[in-house]
């Protein structure tokens, strides 16, 4: 059973909710540089109060009244069929939770964490107009609102990836981010401009309400493609990736609350809003569903050849989304959507477990040029453990739930393929994900070893272009690491994510009956057919548990054995040199769509800049006054000044006249 | 058209038009002295009377007669005119040879 959206009401939370983060913004826009240490903790307050809001709010979210589910609050309408609101249900729910209560706890790590920046104030200001924008995305009631919620989330992306802007590779990489972003913002666009047409409203309501009547399968599938080109851009989906990784290139507190848990997941939630699209697109579930499993396996392989910490947690965002896209891509929403919540907290724990152990080495974040780190750093070592075991589906853990859901629901929907790719894909994510927890808190501590003996000297040959530059820059940044705040304010928001790390998942224990299944069976629609499972699904989590099992042996045969940890310097000088080279320059898709978009864009530029430009255009210009030039010069030769002359062209005319109509009277 | 009421042939006064008012543009054309070129230019008008009047009757047609004052009119306004352009070029210059004051040259 499906429900129509939102119960119409009036509801001054939801606004409140919306607007706090929007008004800490512009306080902290306005106000920053008085507030100096005061800009940490009001930002991080004003997320807090949108969390308990959105807590108190939560019967509302639930609500079930007739066909209709959740809350909705008409704000204005601007033409008919244009009308804006907020839109409260259960999907928006989850993600609001995710964004103001993770949201929050991120907040809180970064009062430490960027203690001792230049521009704290801005980075809070920014951080909140974040989380404004995101809220804008999740509470919109149609789509115009939602893609200017998505517009905005890529422009504050934009500004956090380029916090250190005196960084040319921040910049670049910030750049790159927006300009991949609003690629997806015209596929929206052009999506949205389909269904005005075609439903002549932006609303979500009367467009699901329309779906099987007023589009073709053809128009729907053109509709959810489009829409797909938007959640690729936003959610990292192959082949427009490419921009997640350098967006490492921010701040570790960014990378953990857009680049992991909930911008970068954007894409998810738009394809689980318009679940009813694509329950009625069987060719769109395709599409989406071999998208997110290409993604799944391409990021965790590249995952596998990656240095620094964060480019190694970067790509495992990016394989854990093309799971959560695989997910709903299918029409296994409430499993897809359940990953996106699992994985918000596990993701956010490994980065902000990664940020305190980058804090504590000053800015280093090549894994080779750790080690060891386990007893100095006992409880990075516990988060992060704990975030490994969860991202791995460790049985009991978070992940475990979500990933099995995400695997055995794309098994049910009829697609064996994606699902063998799924459980290759897990075995490949235990495998560098132990990797990383081995090499980074294992062995010797390579802090004080050259470079060049871990074979650093070749960042070509080693996947980490631009570490190399990096540390040295890093002094530089304003980033006074001398300054520490509280480490209360770092360790307690990731001691807090490690409780649902492990325990959200058993909210989908029990099968049909599971408390996540029940929550969301009023809203989602269920894809036809009821299928038959080839294999039960505790076969198939076994099968996913062998195969993940197998990773993390070889993990501990490479990296985790007493005598690979000895040699840990030789043996990871060697796999720095011995990496393949398609691994460490991502597939060449940078230098594919460099021959393929940039360098005829510039062919172009440099055709207009010396053909058109100057001949066509500037050649068009000087040509019309020279030719009025000319004229000139003809007409002001008749002007003699002679008053006679002038009469005898009168008279000249007066003769032209009489023999015109001479010559017409002889005609006649 | 009824030629019966002239008793002088209309062809004449026709001819008497055309006649004057060739006089009139050769004067404008050949003389420089500004004066002599307004009598010239007064002359073409009352050609130009002289063939409007003749129409008139000839025509039996009131039409010619009014344009007729009309056209004295405009030749009283341009005479003040043109006499006012040439006690002015009167007052700036000794000679007034109308090829000498040529400065809106283009």
């Amino acid at each position: 059973m499906y429900h129509v959206l939102g119960i119409d009401g009036s509801f001054p939370l939801l606004y409140f909710i919306w607007l706090a983060p929007l008004v800490g913004a512009v306080v902290l826009w306005a106000f920053g540089p008085r507030l100096k240490s005061l800009a940490g903790p009001i930002g991080s307050a004003l997320i807090g109060a949108a969390f308990v809001a959105t807590l108190f709010s939560w019967n509302d979210a639930t609500a079930i009244s007739g066909t209709s589910a959740g809350a909705h609050q008409s704000m204005f309408s601007w033409l008919p069929g244009f009308s804006f609101g907020l839109l409260f249900d259960r999907l928006t729910l989850v993600w609001t939770l995710i964004i103001t209560g993770v949201g929050f706890l991120i907040h809180v790590y970064s009062i430490g964490y960027m203690a001792g920046d230049r521009a704290v104030a801005r980075f809070f200001a920014y951080m909140n107009f974040f989380v404004f924008a995101m809220l804008t995305l999740v509470l919109s009631d149609n789509f115009v609102g939602l893609l200017v919620g998505w517009g905005l989330v890529g422009l504050a992306s934009y500004f956090l990836i380029g916090f250190w802007f005196e960084r040319p590779s921040a910049v670049a990489a910030a750049r790159k981010a927006f300009v991949i972003n609003v690629l997806g913002d015209v596929g929206i666009l052009y999506a949205i401009i389909v269904i005005v047409s075609k439903v002549g409203s932006i609303g979500y309501g009367a467009t699901f309400a329309g779906v099987t009547t007023l589009f073709t399968p053809h128009e729907l599938f053109i509709v959810c493609a489009a829409i797909f080109v938007g959640c690729a851009a936003k959610s990292a989906q192959v082949p427009l990736h490419t921009w997640l990784p350098d967006a490492m290139e921010g701040p570790t507190p960014v990378s953990a609350l857009i680049h992991a848990a909930t911008m970068v997941t954007a894409g998810v939630y738009l394809i689980a809003r318009c679940a009813p699209l694509w329950t009625a697109s069987p060719d769109a579930r395709a599409l989406v569903g071999a998208i997110g499993a290409l993604t799944a396996i391409a990021g965790a392989v590249l995952g596998v050849a990656q240095w620094d910490i964060k480019r190694i947690l970067a790509y495992s965002t990016m394989s854990q989304i093309g799971y959560m896209i695989m997910g709903v891509g299918v029409g296994a929403f409430d499993a897809g959507v359940l990953h996106f919540l699992t994985h918000a907290f596990f993701k956010a724990q490994l980065f902000l477990g990664a940020g305190i152990i980058i804090h504590h080495l000053a800015s280093e974040q090549d894994v080779r040029r750790m080690g060891g780190l386990r007893k100095e750093m006992p409880f990075a070592f516990i988060a992060m453990g704990i975030g490994v075991l969860a991202i791995c589906g460790i049985p009991g853990f978070s992940g475990y739930f979500s990933k099995d859901a995400v695997l055995y629901e794309t098994l049910l929907a009829g697609h064996p393929v994606l699902y063998g790719i799924g459980v290759l894909t897990a075995g490949i994510t235990a495998y560098y994900m132990f990797r990383l927890l081995f090499v980074t808190f294992f062995g010797p501590y390579r802090g004080n070893v050259d470079p060049s003996d871990l074979g650093i000297r070749h960042p070509e040959l080693a996947g980490t272009a631009q570490s190399a530059g990096h540390h040295a820059e890093e002094e530089k940044d304003g980033h006074d690491h001398g300054v520490h705040a509280p480490a209360w304010l770092m360790t307690v928001p990731v001691a807090i994510l490690i409780v649902p790390s492990i325990l959200i998942g058993w909210l989908a224990f029990g099968g049909e009956n599971s408390p996540w299944k029940r929550f969301f069976a009023p809203v989602f629609p269920h894809a036809s057919g009821a299928a038959v499972a080839p294999i039960p699904e505790l076969w198939s989590g076994i099968i996913v548990l062998v195969v993940v099992a197998i990773g993390i042996a070889v993990a501990y045969w490479r990296y985790g054995t007493a005598t690979a940890q000895a040699g840990s310097v030789e043996r990871l000088r060697l796999e720095s040199v011995r990496m393949p080279r398609i691994l460490t320059n991502a597939y060449y898709f940078d230098a594919a769509i460099d021959i393929l978009f940039v360098r005829p864009s510039r062919w172009l530029g440099r055709i207009f800049g010396t053909v058109i430009d100057p001949m066509v255009i500037d050649g068009g210009v000087r040509e019309v006054t020279h030719t009025a030039g000319w004229l000139g010069h003809l007409f002001r030769s008749f002007q003699t000044g002679l008053v006679r002359g002038y009469a005898l062209y009168l008279v000249f005319g007066v003769a032209c006249f009489v023999a015109y109509y001479a010559w017409i009277g002889a005609g006649r | 058209m009824n030629p019966s009421l002239f008793t002088v042939p209309m062809e004449n006064y026709i001819a008497l038009s055309a006649v004057v008012f060739f006089l009139g543009v050769t004067g404008v054309i050949v003389r420089r002295n500004p004066l002599i070129m307004l009598m010239s230019i007064e002359l073409m008008f009352n050609a130009a009377n002289l063939a409007l009047v003749t129409f008139a009757k000839a025509w039996v047609n009131n039409t010619g007669h009014i344009f007729a004052f009309l056209v004295i009119t405009v030749a009283a306004a341009e005479a003040a005119i043109g006499l006012a352009i040439v006690v002015v070029l009167f007052r700036k210059r000794t000679n007034v040879d109308v090829d000498e004051v040529a400065v809106l040259k283009g």
